[in-house]
């Protein structure tokens, strides 16, 4: 069904709907940006369909939601123990297509990768429903159609945001009931077709290709380039990396907490192990790993898609103005000339 | 060449005297050092017209122009009516009439500004905008005073130097709970500022706040927004600093943490300073001297009277400048010549 509200309805219905549900959306924190005077866009708990920011791509990614940077997980006491709470409340969530796929790809690994279930993720994941925010133009950074993630139907709830009134398509029937009021419209949400940015993701097709190509001089570039602060992991749709973290309260070891907090493999130290060997030492060896986890990696694993979604939030948020379209597009002439060398 | 010249009276109308005979240099004002380029013209055209064809940027962010003839002070006077109208009043909200007769009074010097924070990534505040605001509580008046705003302590601005040196400070906040502990808010404040940062043994980050001179570095290099501007924005302000060929001297903190609104306020108070000082008759003396002469307590109770201070604003208690005397025991002379301040009897 289709309807079309008023911004004063909508909030009417975002009243009704708080008593099942925690809604959450990308919302705008004024001066909280890297540089004075600038905003960020994150998300968060949202009361009213005003704080929802539809008119630009949020600089933070939606996986915040139901993995949050800093996560407790459970508190003990000697031999005993207790989880962290969550509330009873269901969760909505308003994302985009790129943010819908990302979400698949973090739910296959948390839920699915390696026989395990992460418990944490999953009591969140299983409350969750979509608000899909119809995304038709896109910004300078989106990728998406070269990722095949601007299409989904993967949501309960599509929205288009007009001047001050929305159209809304809703597919999961549990949720007519809260527009019972509001006039019908013929409302389906539509999907971008073309991005400013196209890219072909190269095809590395046998193990000496890989073997050369993280031989590859391009990388080294990275060295001087990158300043390793990891902002593209944590502005990044998929990334999942974590470290764990007891935290104990006094002298006593035995009282604490345990938490989880996000790790990025673009900062020095994340492939130390014990005994003092890493194996990326340099910014340029992270950035190669980390391209090739979402360009490659992740696909040879998994058999179907890339991890990217091409939601291009890394190349927003990186401060030295790294492309990772165009980090890709190097990459992809690394290839050829070492193909055409291989003949 | 036969001159009568009344070079003093030129001098406060902004045209200073030449090695050449009977040819001087306008120096325009341009407060807080941004306006729109389309006043390049004006330049070129005085100093095509009237001047010697260069130009040059003044120490002082004016613009000026050198090689204009006596005779032609005049007409140059009356072409830069539109500029100052522009500049002063529609810009800088300043209550003047302005006239064909050029400038009033050089007393309160241009406020010089660094880019700040329309375009700098390390500035807290917007610099020209608030030296606009100055412009409206110092001028015109022929009271000297020399001030310098920079958008970040870096002071890329040299406040330091001037009487009064402004820079944009902000107070941070810590959002722990997004802090993924990288320690790159660490290795910035101990590269750029004061150390004040470290990692604790639980991956979060203790601040020693005492010293934390509020630059930033921590927001700019956090990958999270772990570290983020309170909205409001504060400045540190910086008085006695001077540059001179007696007793150069760099200048110390006066105010931290001040806001805006209270800034305004000490800085509608300045006239009123000087005026004591000197029993309200404007001397060609620089402002500097001025609190010499007061001594900083009677100065600090003059200057902060009626100013309705923020919570968070400190104010220094004393203040002991160190002078860099171009000669030994300078301030040494007969009693007789030790200037006073207040009322004459």
């Amino acid at each position: 069904m289709g309807y079309k509200v008023d911004f004063k309805q909508m909030n009417h219905i975002f009243e009704q709907l708080s008593d099942e549900y925690d809604i959450y959306a990308p919302k705008r924190f004024k001066k909280q940006g890297r540089y004075s005077d600038t905003d960020i866009v994150r998300y968060d708990r949202v009361e009213n369909i005003e704080d929802v920011v539809f008119d630009q791509k949020s600089d933070y990614p939606a996986k915040e939601v139901l993995s949050p940077i800093t996560q407790p997980l459970f508190y003990f006491t000697e031999d005993e123990y207790r989880e962290s709470k969550v509330n009873d409340k269901k969760i909505l969530i308003f994302m985009r297509p790129c943010d819908v796929h990302a979400m698949e790809r973090q739910n296959r690994v948390y839920l699915q990768n390696g026989g395990f279930e992460d418990f944490y993720y999953k009591r969140l994941q299983e409350k969750v429903k979509i608000v899909l925010m119809e995304c038709c133009t896109g910004w300078d950074t989106c990728f998406c159609v070269s990722m095949g993630t601007n299409k989904t139907d993967e949501y309960s709830i599509g929205v288009r945001c007009l001047d001050n009134e929305l159209l809304v398509e809703v597919k999961d029937d549990e949720f007519n009931s809260y527009f019972e009021d509001a006039a019908n419209d013929d409302f389906k949400v539509e999907f971008i077709e073309k991005n400013q940015i196209e890219v072909k993701i190269p095809e590395i097709k046998d193990k000496e290709v890989l073997a050369k190509l993280k031989e590859h001089p391009m990388w080294q570039s990275f060295n001087s380039r990158c300043i390793s602060c990891g902002a593209c992991t944590i502005a990044c749709s998929t990334c999942t990396c974590f470290t764990t973290t007891d935290i104990m309260y006094n002298e006593n070891m035995n009282i604490g907490e345990r938490k989880r907090t996000s790790a990025s493999c673009q900062i020095d130290g994340f492939s130390d192990m014990a005994g003092g060997h890493s194996f990326r030492p340099t910014a340029g060896d992270r950035m190669r790993y980390k391209i090739l986890h979402k360009f490659h990696d992740y696909k040879a694993r998994f058999k179907d898609y890339h991890m990217c979604v091409g939601c291009g939030r890394c190349t927003s948020r990186c401060p030295e103005y790294i492309s990772v379209t165009k980090t890709v597009e190097k990459m992809a002439a690394a290839i050829e000339e070492i193909e055409r060398e291989g003949k | 060449m036969n001159h009568d010249i009344d070079i003093k009276k030129l001098r406060i109308n902004c045209f200073r005297q030449s090695k050449v005979a009977g040819e001087f240099m306008l120096q325009l004002r341009v407060p807080g050092s941004l306006i729109e380029a389309k006043y390049l013209q004006i330049v070129q055209d005085i100093a095509q017209n009237w001047g010697n064809g260069t130009f040059h940027i003044g120490m002082r962010q004016t613009l000026n122009i050198p090689g204009i003839k006596y005779e032609n002070i005049e007409e140059v006077n009356k072409y830069i009516k539109n500029y100052i109208h522009d500049i002063e009043v529609e810009m800088c909200d300043v209550d003047m009439d302005v006239n064909e007769h050029g400038y009033p009074t050089i007393g309160a010097r241009n406020i010089m500004s660094c880019i700040g924070n329309s375009h700098c990534i390390k500035a807290n505040v917007n610099t020209y905008q608030l030296a606009r605001k100055i412009e409206k509580l110092i001028f015109p008046s022929h009271y000297h005073i020399k001030v310098s705003i920079a958008g970040c302590p870096n002071d890329c601005a040299k406040g330091h130097f001037n009487d009064f040196g402004i820079m944009g400070i902000a107070k941070m906040e810590y959002h722990q709970e997004r802090c993924i502990g990288c320690g790159a808010c660490v290795r910035a404040c101990e590269h750029h500022a004061t150390r004040v940062l470290s990692l604790n043994k639980d991956g979060k980050i203790d601040k020693d706040t005492c010293c934390c001179v509020g630059c930033g570095e921590c927001v700019i290099a956090c990958p999270t927004s772990a570290w983020t501007r309170q909205e409001k924005t504060f400045y540190r302000v910086t008085l006695g600093g001077r540059t001179g060929k007696q007793y150069p001297r760099m200048g110390k903190i006066f105010l931290n943490w001040i806001s805006e609104e209270a800034l305004l306020q000490v800085f509608g108070n300045w006239q009123k300073f000087s005026a004591w000082v000197m029993d309200n008759k404007p001397e060609y003396l620089h402002g500097g001297h001025l609190i010499d002469i007061s001594g900083y307590p009677k100065f600090k109770e003059l200057i902060l009277d009626g100013v309705e201070l923020n919570p968070e604003c400190l104010v220094a208690e004393e203040l002991y400048w160190t002078e860099n005397e171009q000669r030994a025991n300078i301030h040494l002379k007969p009693l007789s010549q030790h200037k006073k301040a207040g009322p004459k009897e």
